[in-house]
């Protein structure tokens, strides 16, 4: 029982899995909103968004970047999509893909301004953010579009149960990632360039492409979040994303991924971000000051790399 | 495969790491590189693998000129090699590196029975107990260094080059590799087999390429006809090299004394005593344990026996700053850029680093003028070529970065100076200076344990050498000066070692 115990302790996502059904049992002891249908559809749906602003961050962790853009190319791609529906008419089947397709598009600039100057990634993106940011504001001044189709906004809103249907979106898409990388050879290759880039590199592995790749993906997902975020308000806000950057860390590291590269894991970020919902959840409950849910988080952090550290000093592979 | 370099040459900022060297292997051949520490070999291998662009000369693969832009282009032209840094993916398992850029896969997706079964087929030639599933972090170094075998082999390539391959393995696998590349040849490979270890050279090698100082020193000769006297002169120098500086036979009280030292990266029973102005020499090959042994003496590095003992007292020195600050012994990393500057700030803070407690007045203030007057005496002293000493070190010579780290340990008068490498990648004239300068050091007083691979710069300014190998001190050889004489003595006193071990070539 013990040996059993200590494996599963060893397993990166084990303190996560205990922490909620922890959690989980302490909320519905506590209050009886807890596990009505409506409190479980609220969760569920500020879950979405989230898990697939960290799944960007994770491609680029996962080769040994990190996207500091990822908040303002959503934002980016949120109006362009607004603006598309609205002003130009686009149907929700073509407004979509584009969007998506302009988030890797930005995404792929990032990859190939860090490739091809050879600057840090985090100074491209850092610049980069910027840049998306002010073509936001310059192309909607600051005012959303609020006529959204309604197929889309009843797809943002609509619920079977306590299941959103908004929620199919972030689970077809940890399935596809999880593939992805595990199973696919353009996936491991991305963990190979993450996990030793000069390995990879004498291995005929086109380091460079394979960054310009993760890159990519980074901002296809980061769009995917955009829209399900206009989906969800049912508005194309400027706004969306300006809160994305802590979470887009937060979720990947919590959930084991290894900021030096070549180490993510799907499973992990995904039990992450239901802790954060969890934890946020609670605290509106509880009726807590919203503010502290950002305490909350940094403490989190701090204690999933810390759990981290010690695992790998106590299995000798730090 | 026909494989031909001609008249390859390479230069880094401050070396030419080779010059006109050429080579030439022929199918069905295991061709030996042979040549000191630095003497260019691993250079050689990274141009032919597509690592390095040769900034002049020509490669020729069967008789056709090719110029490789990445190792990529060397692998697609049927070039494979076994790196001396490890190249593995540390998360990945044993399966997946091997076969990393030609992964199976079976409708789109990784067929991982697939990548096992291929794996173990490589993997099985050399060792059957390493499990294809399990992730190379949890190898043993062997173990690592046995899958990178089998991944150059898995790529059935017509050129196989090894730097190094049995450096870290056992001489059960030693055997099977041996076995397994006259196999290869007979089938028509071409093989370059780099080792210092010369009876393996001896006992696989048909013909040799000697390497010396970034030239060739012999082409192709065969192996039949080689002696081993005769390979150690080709290797080292064949002139007897008179150097300049007089012997000194220095017979001051013991500064710093080892007796049968342990330590945690493994050294075994190293005893030697360092007296007061003293040059105390440090030779071996890579991986003998040099600068571990120094980073032991200054707390770096846990010490689980013995004892050292400083001006007769016994010391337990448990890191940097203790070995600084209370027993004042300085440590000059062989890694200058990572470890022993801060190349993105000014000469003078990199100075003043070892003294700001010194220099500290009232309230813990460094004021930046007393640390100038502090320091300019040692850059006007070791002539630092610089407008300033507000001057960022990453804009110095690889020489001038290396006279501000001297500086810096001169500033913080130690009594002891461990100086590792100290002129590798430093042009002739610095090189010549900076000796100098370890000299008037001595002369002063300073003991200094002074550790290169460099052989000339040992013989130029040792007043003894021990030799290290295995992590365990081999030998003591007294510095006549006589290039020729000592610098066979410390290679016959290495090879000595390794044949009182089992043979393991045969």
């Amino acid at each position: 029982m013990n040996t059993i115990f200590r494996r599963l302790l060893m397993v990166e996502w084990s303190g996560l899995l205990a922490a909620i059904i922890l959690g989980a049992a302490v909320l519905a002891w506590l209050s009886p909103a807890f596990l009505t249908e409506f409190n479980i559809y609220v969760m569920l749906r500020s879950f979405c968004v989230a898990l697939l602003v960290g799944f960007a961050q994770m491609v680029t962790l996962a080769v040994g970047q990190l996207n500091i853009s990822v908040g303002a190319l959503g934002g980016l791609v949120a109006v362009l999509a607004g603006g598309m529906m609205e002003k130009l008419g686009f149907p929700v089947a073509v407004a979509v893909p584009l969007a998506i397709g302009i988030g890797g598009l930005a995404g792929l600039l990032n990859g190939v301004l860090t490739v091809r100057t050879g600057i840090n990634g985090f100074i491209i993106t850092l610049a980069t953010a910027s840049a998306f940011t002010g073509i936001n504001l310059g192309i909607t001044e600051s005012i959303p579009f609020y006529d959204m189709p309604p197929s889309l906004v009843a797809f943002g809103s609509n619920r079977f149960f306590g299941f959103p249907y908004l929620l199919i979106a972030p689970i077809v898409v940890a399935a596809l990632l999880g593939l992805f990388l595990a199973r696919t050879v353009p996936g491991r290759h991305l963990l190979a360039v993450g996990g030793n880039p000069q390995a990879a590199e004498l291995s005929g592995i086109s380091r460079d492409g394979i960054t310009m790749l993760a890159h990519a993906l980074s901002g296809a997902l980061a769009g995917a979040a955009a829209v399900l975020a206009v989906a969800q308000l049912g508005s194309a806000q400027p706004t969306i994303g300006a809160d994305w950057l802590l979470l887009s860390f937060a979720a990947p590291i919590i959930g084991g991924a290894a900021l030096t590269g070549g180490h993510v894991s799907v499973l992990g970020t995904t039990l992450a971000v239901v802790l954060i919902a969890l934890i946020e959840n609670g605290m509106v409950l509880a009726k807590v000051d919203p503010y502290w849910v950002q305490f909350v988080l940094g403490a989190l952090i701090l204690a999933a790399v810390w759990l981290n550290r010690w695992r790998a000093v106590r299995t000798g592979m730090g | 495969m026909h494989l031909a370099i001609e008249s390859a040459s390479k230069a880094f900022p401050g070396v030419q790491a080779l010059d006109n060297v050429s080579l030439e292997l022929r199918p069905g051949e295991i061709h030996a590189l042979m040549g000191e520490n630095g003497a260019g070999k691993s250079t050689l291998i990274k141009i032919i693998t597509g690592l390095y662009r040769p900034d002049g000369g020509r490669l020729l693969v069967d008789g056709r000129e090719v110029s490789f832009q990445s190792p990529r282009d060397a692998i697609a032209a049927g070039i494979s090699a076994v790196h001396q840094e490890r190249n593995l993916i540390p998360r990945f398992s044993v399966g997946e590196n091997i076969l990393l850029e030609r992964l199976p896969t079976h409708r789109g997706l990784l067929d991982r029975e697939a990548i096992h079964r291929e794996a173990r087929r490589y993997l099985d030639l050399l060792d059957r107990g390493i499990d294809t599933r399990a992730e190379v972090r949890t190898l043993s170094v062997a173990q690592m260094q046995i899958v990178e075998i089998a991944k150059a082999l898995s790529l059935e390539t017509k050129c196989l080059l090894m730097d190094e391959p049995t450096a870290s393995i056992t001489e059960h696998e030693t055997v099977a590799l041996f076995s397994l590349l006259r196999r290869l040849r007979d089938e028509g490979a071409a093989i370059v087999f780099v080792s210092h270890k010369l009876e393996e050279v001896f006992a696989i090698a048909d013909r040799v390429t000697v390497l010396r100082d970034g030239r060739n020193a012999a082409i192709g000769e065969p192996m039949s006809a080689m002696t081993r006297q005769r390979l150690i002169s080709l290797m080292v120098g064949r002139e007897e090299r008179i150097v300049e500086r007089p012997q000194r036979t220095v017979e001051t009280d013991v500064v710093l004394e080892a007796s049968g030292i342990n330590t945690a990266f493994g050294h075994r029973d190293i005893s030697f005593a360092l007296r007061r102005g003293e040059i105390l020499g440090l030779y071996g090959l890579v991986g003998a344990g040099r600068s571990e042994l120094a980073r032991a003496i200054v707390g770096d590095i846990p010490v689980t026996g013995g004892a050292l003992r400083l001006k007769g007292k016994a010391v337990r020195i448990r890191d940097m700053h203790e070995a600084l600050d209370h027993h004042r012994i300085g440590y000059i990393s062989e890694d200058r850029k990572q470890e022993g500057l801060i190349l993105a700030h000014s000469i003078r803070e990199n100075i003043a680093v070892t003294i700001w407690k010194r220099l500290a007045g009232m309230l813990g203030l460094i004021a930046p003028p007393a640390e100038a007057r502090a320091v300019l005496p040692y850059v006007e002293r070791l002539e630092i070529r610089t407008p300033s000493i507000e001057q960022t070190v990453g804009n110095l010579s690889g020489g001038n970065q290396q006279k501000v780290s001297v500086a810096k340990w001169l500033a913080a008068n130690v009594e002891i100076l461990i100086i590792d490498e100290p002129t590798v990648g430093i042009d002739i004239k610095t090189k010549a200076y900076l000796h100098e300068l370890i000299h008037e050091i001595a002369e002063a007083g300073t003991s200094v344990l002074l550790i290169s691979s460099d052989m000339p710069e040992m013989v130029a300014l040792a007043d003894r050498i021990l030799v290290m190998h295995g992590k365990r001190l081999v030998g003591e050889v007294a510095n006549g000066r006589r290039y020729e004489t000592v610098s066979r003595a410390i290679m016959n006193r290495i090879h000595a070692v390794e044949e009182e071990r089992p043979a393991a070539a045969e």
